[in-house]
């Protein structure tokens, strides 16, 4: 009997000399949160603690951004440490009273079983067309230590045992520009001088960023977003109630490109690093709409009409500290 | 037709563009100008409100900035206010001096429109320059106002099959306006070719799209229109204003290439003045980037939904066509110092209205319109002006 709910798993879209590789706004946080939100799925709640073990090295990771992002019911269990390999993190992982489990790969080290995060894909999205590189490749990075033949390995035998359902995202690989920075500076320690967004009003854009929070009206059935505690049709703050938004299938609705110089100050650092940017307005449901700066993407590929999908991904930095948004990516036509 | 509400008995303006004057200099041309401009003259000691549009951008005297306008305009005492809805302030003052006028507070209002934004580096210009706009998702994409407005652009031009020569035509337009101004930011012409041609600042929107940053003042002397004639034969009316508000982000509200707080404040300064569209005679309207003169068109009710492109393709929005739209230059040729902005669309009503503006005077305009817009639509005032 699986004892746990579901698992969730994603892979970066780039890839270097044969390996998947985090694109520049991707960190060990991103990877993880994404992977998260896979787990709890679309509009989801965990229904009760949620048990996040990291595997491999989680220095990276900024647990309490972790904690904010799954929610206040969230258990985070770093310690499984540099040692553990997925196999045995699952096991200690199911042990537990908690509802759910979430495994997220890190950055540093290829920790991770390679034919357990084969099973995982193959569980979740049987047709993830994987083209990584050699059969657990010294040095590579987190879950792209994917066996070029994963498709025929045998999914371990306790795994099967344990784990009820996997959600997994891999899209095609994209050849990561030479261009591009890997990896990005340390975060800038300029300070915001008030309306640069002061960290104050960053947190409070936090639930819906990071969890894509809207609310419905329950006098009128409007949806609101992002969720200020006061219905936009009827102004009744009582009767409302939070509600998730879908993670994939927005639709572009009106889209720019920013000529370099045309970015507000704080992106001055991603513009030099990887040039300029676009940004879509999204339709993610009825009555929820959001500005989405365009990541995974080549220029012009998304269009008004295109359908997205949307990522937590690295934004900009102040105050030490990097600031987190979530980003539109390209979703292949249904 | 509806009541005078007030009238305009003076007006100034300094030129527009990278100035060296600083604040005090500019308010001080601009009050000059307006003191100066009243035909009888004007005892400073009726002047019993002052208002003073402005941003504060780069952090000019952010608080208490009034005081510097009362010292500057020699009205020591005078009660004064700094009013501030970012690009709208200046439209927004003059409503504040026509509702003191008609609430008895003062015989005669001051209002004063200033920024100085020329003088801080590239980089606090950025910064200042998306301080207005909505934060928490527009900013945190990295866009300011050109980025929003570039989207909605993006969604018009789709929406309506409209394609960019609609965009281009409005700066080729404003630009010859502009050329006729002699207080204009850019006084040369462009062509089409070349609107089309210019650098993506935000695509689809071109550098010749986007209004200038520039230093500037304009000012205004107002009051009770039954006492008008004492200080001029020739004074200019405000028959009917109109404000609104809208979501400060553009995500919010259902259509994006629709201001609905131009709709309402134009509908509600139409009906105060009681005033039927087809009786003015030329628009000034809030055109801070192209596509924003094209959806001000069809906001207030002079073009169909996705029409107004065909409209200024067909010339009718030249001085020389039906419907003259910003023959002053606009935002776009002109310039457009945020808290001067307002002020200067009424300096130019007042100007056409009396027949003193030169070789870009109009054929004998009875009525006119300002629009004012603060940042990408979240704020609108509109204001309805007639000679007699």
């Amino acid at each position: 009997m699986a004892s746990l709910v579901r698992v969730g798993v994603y892979v970066p879209v780039w890839e270097r000399g044969g390996h998947r590789v985090p694109g520049p706004d991707e960190d060990a946080f991103t990877l993880a949160a994404t992977a998260v939100e896979r787990a709890i799925g679309d509009g989801g709640d965990p229904r009760g603690p949620i048990w996040v073990d990291l595997v491999g090295d989680a220095g990276g990771i900024d647990l309490a951004a972790l904690s904010a992002f799954v929610g206040p019911d969230a258990e985070i269990h770093p310690s499984s440490g540099a040692d553990a390999d997925l196999v045995s993190v699952v096991r200690s992982a199911a042990a537990s009273p908690a509802d759910g489990l979430v495994v997220a790969a890190d950055l540093g080290r290829a920790a991770v079983d390679a034919g357990a995060v084969a099973w995982l894909f193959a569980a979740g999205a049987p047709t993830v067309p994987y083209a990584g590189g050699a059969d657990s490749a010294p040095g590579a990075r987190g879950p792209v230590a994917l066996a070029r033949s994963w498709a025929a390995r045998a999914a371990p035998a306790e795994l099967r045992r344990w784990v009820g359902d996997v959600a997994s995202i891999a899209s095609e690989a994209r050849p990561l520009p030479t261009e591009v920075a890997p990896t990005a500076a340390p975060p800038s320690r300029a300070v915001s001088e008030g309306a640069l967004v002061p960290r104050p009003q960053y947190l409070e854009a936090v639930p819906g960023h990071w969890r894509f929070r809207a609310e419905r009206c329950s006098h009128c059935g409007r949806i609101g977003f992002p969720a200020r505690g006061r219905c936009r049709e009827c102004g009744r703050d009582d009767g409302l109630a939070e509600v998730g938004l879908p993670l994939d299938g927005g639709t572009v609705v009106a889209t720019t490109w920013i000529g370099k110089g045309g970015q507000p100050t704080e992106f001055d650092p991603q513009v030099e690093a990887t040039g300029s940017f676009g940004v879509a307005l999204v339709d993610l449901a009825p009555g929820a709409r959001a500005t989405l700066q365009i990541t995974d993407a080549a220029p012009g590929e998304l269009r008004i009409g295109s359908r997205v999908g949307t990522r937590l991904r690295r934004s900009y930095s102040l105050e030490g500290e990097w600031r987190y948004a979530r980003k539109a990516v390209p979703l292949p036509a249904r | 037709m509806g009541a005078h509400r007030a009238a305009v008995i003076g007006a100034g303006h300094t030129r527009f563009g990278a100035l060296p004057d600083g604040p005090r200099a500019l308010l001080r041309g601009a009050v000059d100008g307006a003191f100066g401009s009243v035909d009888q003259g004007v005892d400073r000691a009726r002047v019993g409100r002052a208002y003073l549009a402005t941003l504060g951008f780069g952090g000019w005297q952010i608080g208490n900035s009034s005081a510097v306008l009362a010292e500057e305009a020699g009205l020591p005492g005078v009660a004064a206010v700094r009013v501030e809805n970012a690009c709208a302030s200046g439209g927004f003052a003059v409503h504040a001096a026509v509702a003191a006028i008609a609430a008895g507070d003062a015989e005669v209002v001051l209002v004063a429109g200033l920024e100085k934004m020329t003088d801080v580096s590239n980089a606090r210009r950025r910064y200042w320059l998306g301080v207005s706009g909505e934060t928490d998702w527009e900013r945190q994409a990295g866009l300011t106002f050109a980025g929003v407005y570039g989207m909605i652009a993006s969604r018009y031009l789709a929406l309506h099959n409209v394609g960019p020569e609609a965009l281009a035509e409005v700066a080729v337009k404003n630009h010859a306006n502009g050329a006729r101004n002699p207080n204009a930011h850019f006084q040369k012409p462009v062509s089409r070719e070349a609107a089309l041609a210019a650098p993506r600042v935000a695509d689809p929107l071109g550098l010749y799209d986007c209004c200038p940053v520039s230093d500037g003042a304009a000012a205004l002397l107002l009051c009770a229109p039954e006492a008008a004639r004492e200080f001029t034969d020739r004074p200019v009316y405000i028959d009917g204003t109109g404000a609104a508000s809208d979501r400060l982000a553009v995500q919010e509200r259902p259509e994006p290439t629709r201001f609905e707080a131009t709709r309402q404040a134009g509908e509600a300064a139409l009906r105060s003045a009681r005033c039927e569209r087809s009786a003015l005679s030329f628009l000034e309207l809030h055109d801070c980037f192209t596509i924003a003169e094209l959806l001000a068109l069809e906001d207030l009710g002079f073009a169909p939904r996705g029409g107004a492109g065909a409209m200024t393709l067909a010339g009718e929005t030249r001085p020389d066509g039906p419907l003259p739209v910003n023959p002053d230059g606009g935002l776009k040729a002109k310039g457009h110092p945020i808290g001067a902005t307002g002020v200067s669309q009424a300096y130019e009503v007042f100007l056409q209205l009396r027949g003193d503006a030169g070789v870009r005077q109009l054929r004998s305009p009875t009525r006119a319109m300002t629009h004012n817009v603060g940042g990408a639509g979240a704020t609108a005032a509109v204001t309805i002006f007639s000679k007699e």
